[in-house]
């Protein structure tokens, strides 16, 4: 595979094709556009570079790019410097999920995953929220839904399905 | 296992979007080996999940894929970002005007290299004849320079020759042709005060091989010898040997060096 000779314009190629995809991924996790813009190209930079310990037995590419691009902007919003850079702005930590349905982050609620999500049942469209766009753990969530981890996890496989119908 | 409903509890897309714990994983990647119902449901999800992120892309900055090939040192240049046309016209243009560029100068360099050698055989072949025309001139310029002196030498010699002529000192003594050779004729000039003899040879057959004229001044009766002639005497006037006084002069044919005594026949003979 071309790319994995590390090839400049086969990369340049999958730049212009999936940058503004793996833009809208991140932007659902991390609304600002200037951190989000920084997230994509860190993005970016370890798509290059780890690209060998791509297998393409396992799966697609772009799922494999997805999964990068999801964890960094993950690991963004997670970062104590954005959390606190959040607190400084007066968004108190645990709103979030208050406001996972909410019309304040309308600018990412129209594209992408974030539109099919935003189909399901607010039950299981907070739940796929937390689990997808935040990254927290089945557990997690049960603590921070106050549900038992069973239904919590049965609900997120239940909006799975649904995502997996509205997505064909 | 029923393997369709495995497929249908959304552990493909459990596993596919990352959701999915480790003991979930272990299990779908031992199925998936197995079956290919599993490899083909995770395939269609991931295709469409592909589908629905490029369906729904938001354009990133323009700049950002520049600041990402240098943030990765990638050579700018072929990896022009789609949605930046300015920077690529100018990316593209560039190299193309330079290429252009140095083709010109190639070009240019060509024809002047030709040119200046076509020039260089001209200058060349220019200086070859103007230097054998030098020396052609400097050659005739020697003769004429060699003739000057030549006639400089003889002018001088005729000058002084007629110096001495127009002395009123100057005694001239016309010598006459004797009976061995009637057609010769010789001239004396003596200065009378000097006592110089100069000798004009007007006309005298060539001396035989291994004789010489020479010149005899007669005083009261006896013959003096007045000097030897030269095989080049016969232009102008030859200086003789001084001869305080004489009554006549004669010439007689000798052998080479002289003699004491005049052998006879005389050529020519004048009175003073």
């Amino acid at each position: 595979m071309s790319l994995k000779a590390k090839d400049q314009q086969s990369f340049s190629y999958l730049y212009d094709n999936y940058a503004g995809a793996l833009y809208s991924i991140v932007l659902q996790v991390v609304p600002d556009k200037d951190l989000a813009s920084d997230v994509l190209q860190e993005a970016f930079v370890n798509i290059w570079r780890k690209i060998e310990s791509y297998d393409p037995t396992r799966g697609r590419l772009f799922t494999w790019m997805l999964n990068v691009t999801r964890n960094l902007a993950i690991d963004m919003v997670r970062s104590k410097a954005y959390q606190n850079n959040q607190k400084n702005q007066g968004m108190p930590e645990n709103d979030f999920f208050e406001k996972a349905g909410n019309s304040l982050q309308l600018s990412v609620d129209n594209i992408g995953l974030r539109k099919v999500v935003n189909k399901l049942k607010t039950e299981h469209r907070v739940l796929i929220d937390l689990a997808y766009f935040k990254g927290y753990t089945h557990e997690e969530i049960a603590e921070i839904e106050r549900l038992p981890l069973g239904t919590v996890k049965t609900r997120i496989r239940s909006a799975l399905i649904q995502l997996r119908d509205y997505l064909k | 296992m029923n393997i369709q409903e495995y497929i249908s509890s959304g552990i493909v897309e459990s596993y596919v979007l990352g959701l999915a714990s480790n003991e979930e994983r272990q299990e779908f990647d031992q199925l998936y080996s197995i079956h290919a119902e599993l490899r083909q449901a995770k395939q269609a999800f991931e295709k469409n999940l592909e589908q629905q992120a490029l369906d729904g892309a938001v354009p990133p900055p323009a700049v950002l894929k520049q600041k990402l090939w240098n943030n990765l040192g990638l050579d700018s240049v072929g990896a022009l970002p789609v949605d930046k046309p300015a920077g690529g016209k100018l990316a593209v243009l560039t190299p193309v005007r330079s290429f252009n560029f140095a083709k010109m100068l190639a070009a240019a360099s060509v024809i002047l290299l030709v040119a200046s050698t076509l020039l260089n055989f001209y200058f060349y072949s220019q200086y070859k004849s103007s230097a054998a025309k030098l020396d052609e001139l400097i050659a005739s310029n020697q003769q004429y320079a060699n003739n000057s002196n030549l006639m400089q030498a003889k002018l001088l010699q005729y000058e002084k020759s007629f110096d001495l002529i127009k002395d009123s000192n100057m005694a001239v003594i016309a010598m006459k042709g004797q009976p061995v050779s009637p057609q010769s004729f010789t001239t004396v000039y003596w200065n009378r005060q000097t006592k110089d003899v100069y000798l004009l040879v007007n006309a005298l057959p060539k001396a035989a091989a291994g004789k010489q004229y020479q010149l005899w001044a007669i005083v009261d009766g006896k013959p003096v010898s007045a000097g030897l002639l030269g095989a080049d005497a016969n232009e102008g006037l030859v200086k003789m040997s001084n001869i305080a006084k004489a009554q006549a002069f004669a010439i007689t044919l000798e052998n080479l060096g002289g003699s004491k005594t005049p052998t006879v026949p005389i050529y020519v003979i004048g009175q003073i």
